[in-house]
């Protein structure tokens, strides 16, 4: 119990300092994820598997912490003074103030940032030297397998999240589980931004596929996935399918991806 | 003169195909009947005015629409994801238009201009979006409304068709949005209104599955292979066990003439629709023009609605029902319709 205790204050002091220190946060750690095929969940009859590239991947998502950073550094994307083209009025609307998180907010120094937009995001992959995953970046290195969990499949999983409305208070990164590559979060805590998120489904009927401008309505527009009963990713993709990227939303967040040189 | 008389049976002829086309067409009779679709040479008539459509929860309707001219009619519904129950001992996240289930109901006039705004609130997990049956257009509106958490999304259409029509969510998965209880009613009335009666209810069913058995306790997840093999734990008149008994039930007098608007949201079974001691007067099938009377039960398929009339003589309870039975003896398909008033032994009289 008194081990407990020690490890809670350390914390909150630690999230304490990160959240109104400049350039206390400490680097976070990148894994590296290795070359393979991924199947794109839609595609038409004759669609190669994507060849992706061994890359680097962040271990968590961009905590609130991370993200004052990057706001203290970089006043153009301070909540008063940021273009309503690259975010809209939500933008980190829970901080207290500009440059402040807030105390009312201390829970969250170490949770995933959201209510930022993907140009925010893409801004501070920027700055950080990094870029945002693509759509299937993202999805292959989601797709490995749980380690930490007792949970059945990981399809299950991340249903069970997706049935579940947002909690009232987002919890801290490394809450949820880590799989194969050592990436924590990747299903269970937010939804996360990818560079080209509104590539696969331009139309906002999901029954529909719009690459080759098929009207296909209800079951038809399965013809076109890689597996109808994965109803994980069907919510994944018609959620990137509504986005529009100054969107800033109460559970999207975002990591960042590196090429390996 | 071969020729010209063959010229002119062959005119005759198909003047004649042509007159059996339009006979034929479904919906495209000419004159006053309320049937009719909107005719498309008016479509810009001035619209007199713009109103805010009244949204009741089942099983409430709306006050049937006093204006004789084509407004522009706001609509505005919320997508709400909650957790209620579905049983007494059973919590199920439900995904609403509006807070419940089945969603709000809308009622507009045929010829209106609908203004439909679709809000999906900011706690949302999802997008969601809607395809509204009464919809001439792309998608029923749903490729123009996929709605991030916290964001909104507003088109326009033109009731053209009189009739009661299904509403429900199109972002895929589909079957899951509508297994989550997203579907509700939108009732286009016809230009002359719809016939006069004492009472109008709304009703609408759909089935649900979920990894605990029929009234299992506590919070139940979906369940997939439930509902891909097309075995429901429930099936449900608005949305939840009991929904329409005891103090839900719905209530008319003796001699009062009773109006339910049926929808059936599925995501998969057909409804085998009748009411237990009762004959409906009048059924408009599948909710369309074509009106049958003398009744016993009705087809509603998934995806569809249907009006009943029918009037009370009687008093007692009436059962509602989906007559493919097991699903009322067991899965909670079932509601009550009281009748209280004067005893009519006339037509029924119950022996020693």
């Amino acid at each position: 119990m008194k081990r407990i205790l020690i490890f809670i204050l350390v914390f909150s002091f630690a999230y304490a300092t990160q959240g109104q220190t400049a350039g206390s946060v400490p680097e976070k750690k990148m894994l590296t994820i290795k070359s393979g095929e991924y199947i794109p969940f839609f595609r038409l009859p004759g669609t190669d598997p994507v060849f992706i590239k061994s890359f680097l991947l962040d271990e968590t998502a961009v905590t609130n912490a991370e993200f004052l950073e990057f706001v203290k550094a970089n006043p153009q994307w301070r909540r008063s003074k940021v273009s309503r083209l690259m975010a809209d009025t939500n933008y980190l609307k829970y901080w207290k103030s500009d440059l402040e998180i807030g105390e009312h907010n201390k829970e969250l120094y170490n949770s995933p940032v959201v209510y930022i937009s993907w140009f925010a995001a893409k801004a501070y992959a920027q700055w950080k030297g990094k870029r945002l995953p693509t759509v299937a970046e993202w999805e292959y290195a989601g797709m490995a397998p749980l380690v930490n969990s007792r949970e059945g499949t990981l399809t299950s999983y991340v249903l069970n999240w997706y049935s579940k409305p947002n909690p009232k208070v987002l919890p801290n990164v490394r809450s949820t589980y880590r799989n194969k590559y050592g990436l924590y979060d990747m299903h269970g805590l937010i939804w996360e931004w990818t560079f080209d998120f509104n590539s696969f489904i331009k139309s906002g009927d999901s029954r529909a596929n719009t690459e080759d401008e098929l009207k296909l309505f209800c079951a038809s527009s399965t013809l076109y996935v890689n597996n109808k009963s994965d109803y994980a990713s069907f919510l994944r993709f018609s959620y990137r399918g509504s986005l529009k990227g100054n969107f800033c939303i109460a559970n999207l967040g975002f990591r960042c991806a590196k090429d390996i040189n | 003169m071969k020729t010209p008389l063959s010229k002119r049976l062959s005119s005759v002829l198909s003047l004649g195909a042509i007159a059996l086309l339009i006979g034929i067409q479904p919906g495209c009779k000419q004159g006053n009947d309320p049937s009719a679709p909107f005719d498309i040479s008016k479509i810009d008539t001035v619209i007199t005015g713009t109103v805010d459509a009244e949204l009741t929860e089942a099983p409430n309707v709306p006050q049937p629409l006093t204006y004789t001219s084509p407004k522009r009619v706001k609509v505005k519904l919320e997508v709400i994801e909650k957790v209620m129950n579905i049983s007494d001992s059973t919590q199920y996240t439900f995904w609403t238009f509006g807070g419940n289930v089945p969603g709000n109901f809308i009622r507009v006039r045929q010829g209106d201009l609908v203004d439909f705004t679709l809000v999906n609130h900011e706690d949302s997990k999802v997008s969601h979006n809607i395809d509204l049956h009464a919809v001439t257009g792309p998608g029923g509106g749903a490729e123009a409304s996929n709605t991030s958490p916290g964001q909104s999304t507003n088109f326009t259409f033109r009731a053209l068709h009189p009739g009661l029509f299904v509403y429900h969510c199109a972002t895929a998965p589909v079957p899951l949005h509508i297994a989550n209880g997203m579907y509700g009613l939108i009732l286009v009335e016809p230009q002359s209104g719809m016939p006069k009666v004492d009472k109008e209810y709304y009703v609408m069913q759909g089935d649900f599955y979920t990894k605990g058995k029929y009234g299992a306790a506590g919070l139940q997840d979906f369940d997939e292979d439930k509902a891909l093999a097309e075995i429901p734990d429930y099936v449900l008149f608005n949305g939840k066990v009991r929904s329409l008994v005891g103090s839900g039930a719905l209530t008319a007098k003796t001699g009062e003439t009773v109006r339910l608007y049926v929808g059936n949201g599925g995501p998969n079974m057909v409804s085998s629709f009748h009411i237990i001691g009762e004959i409906f007067d009048k059924v408009y099938t599948e909710a369309g023009s074509s009106i049958n009377t003398g009744v016993q039960t009705t087809l509603i398929p998934a995806g569809g609605a249907t009006i009943v009339d029918m009037k009370m003589e009687v008093p007692g309870t009436y059962l509602l029902v989906d007559h493919s039975i097991f699903r009322a003896f067991n899965k909670g398909a079932i509601g009550q319709l009281k009748v209280t008033g004067d005893e009519n032994p006339s037509v029924f009289k119950k022996g020693k």
